[in-house]
């Protein structure tokens, strides 16, 4: 089936909140995970809303109305929103409380440390009484949500889709992730990221939010021709297997695919599975990647598939995302290939209108 | 008091992330709830929290808080009455 992205939003550590530009202004980093830029959140929430709210449900309902906005959408059929973490700051707040005796419980942080208040609070801001669901599945949540809504369309059980993925990085968090070696050591330049020859991802953050719908109208970036997980293949040849399966299943085969967009985030233990799979399955195809600029997290790949949707509507790929062969011809399928640690493998493909 | 209640001002303000709110634009007669500062039902238990943690003043009735919160000056009327020693 096919769904049109037909609006989208995204919070970065880019300047992606503004859509009108695309990639062509590159934030360096020099930190040991990277910050999103924010807006102004008084352009999108009443100070009396906001004042309640953390930052990444800040973020989380600004992306949803820019993206309805971008969409010309008032009033979605249904909001899903993929996150792997949900709002850390609050759950941390609550947890500080609850670790100290002595303080009384704040009833806001404990209200906003579930993981579907952004969902819930998206709702409540665009008052939208439909389909309300938020999956938290890892490296898996927005994918899952992408499914969801996916099927909502094809079942006809809604027509306008608004689906979206949220993660932050917050220094606890980031500092325990790090003793397991999941992170790099020390802070880096995420625009010489592949130079640190170490073990080891950069974490980042972002809120994005994607309008399907079942229809093409003028405002439709590109389609999602199909979303894929699988878990923890047994062997490269598993993956492999999985990644041409796939793409038979929606009629292509590799040479089909214009842009190979991975998830290498230069952790030296798991990049080599993208660069052989490059090699192997899409040999002299553009290889693309992101996580220079987003930095990793479970949603990550809201970053790839903004870049990718931008790409198909624009016919204009940033210098800054290719990593060999250049973009030579139109660009009609891009395959998002995305794996955290080995465990957690993702397709998506898509195509242009 | 008068102390008292810019204490308070203050204390409100930075519990209730009032961002865009100083302590001069706070009537301390003007009511809380409703009109006024325009607190909801969610502001009422931060401001018990904010009692209890700062004061050591726990409300038992709930009822109470109706008189308690009705203005910052009610408030600090009733800090006055039952703060600790």
């Amino acid at each position: 089936m096919t769904a049109y992205i037909n609006g989208t939003g995204l919070i970065s550590p880019q300047k992606t909140a503004d859509i009108s530009g695309f990639l062509n202004d590159i934030v360096q980093h020099q930190a040991d995970y990277f910050k999103c830029i924010e807006p102004d959140y008084k352009t999108y929430l009443e100070p009396l809303t906001a004042r309640r709210l953390s930052r990444l449900v800040k973020m989380g309902i600004t992306t949803a109305k820019i993206c309805l906005a971008d969409a010309g959408c008032s009033i979605p059929d249904a909001i899903i929103t993929g996150t792997g973490l949900g709002s850390l700051e609050d759950v941390e707040g609550i947890l500080e409380r609850i670790h100290d005796d002595s303080v009384p419980i704040s009833p806001t942080p404990f209200m906003l440390s579930t993981y579907n208040t952004i969902s819930s609070q998206i709702a409540i801001q665009l008052k939208c009484h439909g389909y309300n669901s938020t999956y938290v599945h890892r490296s898996f949540s927005f994918e899952s949500g992408l499914m969801d809504a996916m099927m909502l369309l094809e079942e006809k059980s809604a027509a306008n889709v608004l689906v979206g993925g949220i993660d932050e990085m917050v220094p606890n968090h980031h500092a325990l992730i790090r003793r397991l070696g999941h992170w790099k050591m020390n802070p880096v330049d995420n625009l010489q990221l592949l130079a640190y020859k170490t073990p080891g991802a950069v974490p980042g953050e972002g809120s994005g939010h994607f309008l399907l719908s079942s229809q093409n109208n003028e405002h439709s970036y590109a389609t999602i021709r199909g979303v894929k997980t699988f878990y923890q293949p047994e062997s490269f040849e598993e993956s492999k297997d999985q990644i041409l399966n796939f793409l038979a299943s929606s009629g292509l085969n590799p040479e089909d695919i214009d842009i190979f967009l991975t998830g290498i985030n230069a952790d030296t233990e798991f990049d080599p599975i993208y660069f052989r799979m490059a090699q192997d399955v899409f040999p002299e195809k553009p290889l693309a990647w992101f996580k220079h600029l987003s930095g990793e997290f479970y949603t990550a790949t809201l970053f790839a598939l903004w870049t990718a949707a931008n790409i198909l509507k624009r016919q204009e790929v940033p210098p800054v995302i290719i990593l060999k062969y250049k973009v030579q011809k139109e660009v009609r399928n891009i395959l998002i290939y995305n794996q955290y640690r080995n465990v957690h493998h993702s397709l998506i493909l898509v195509g242009k209108k | 008091m008068e102390e008292l209640i810019n204490k308070l001002k203050k204390e409100v303000i930075e519990q209730l992330n009032l961002e865009d709110i100083t302590v001069d634009d706070i009537d301390p007669d003007a009511p809380l709830f409703g009109e006024g500062l325009g607190l909801d039902s969610i502001d009422a238990l931060e401001l018990i929290v904010l009692l209890e943690k700062n004061y050591g003043i726990k409300i038992e009735d709930p009822k109470d808080g109706k008189k308690i919160f009705y203005t910052i000056r009610t408030m600090a009327e009733y800090i006055s009455a039952h703060k600790k020693a």
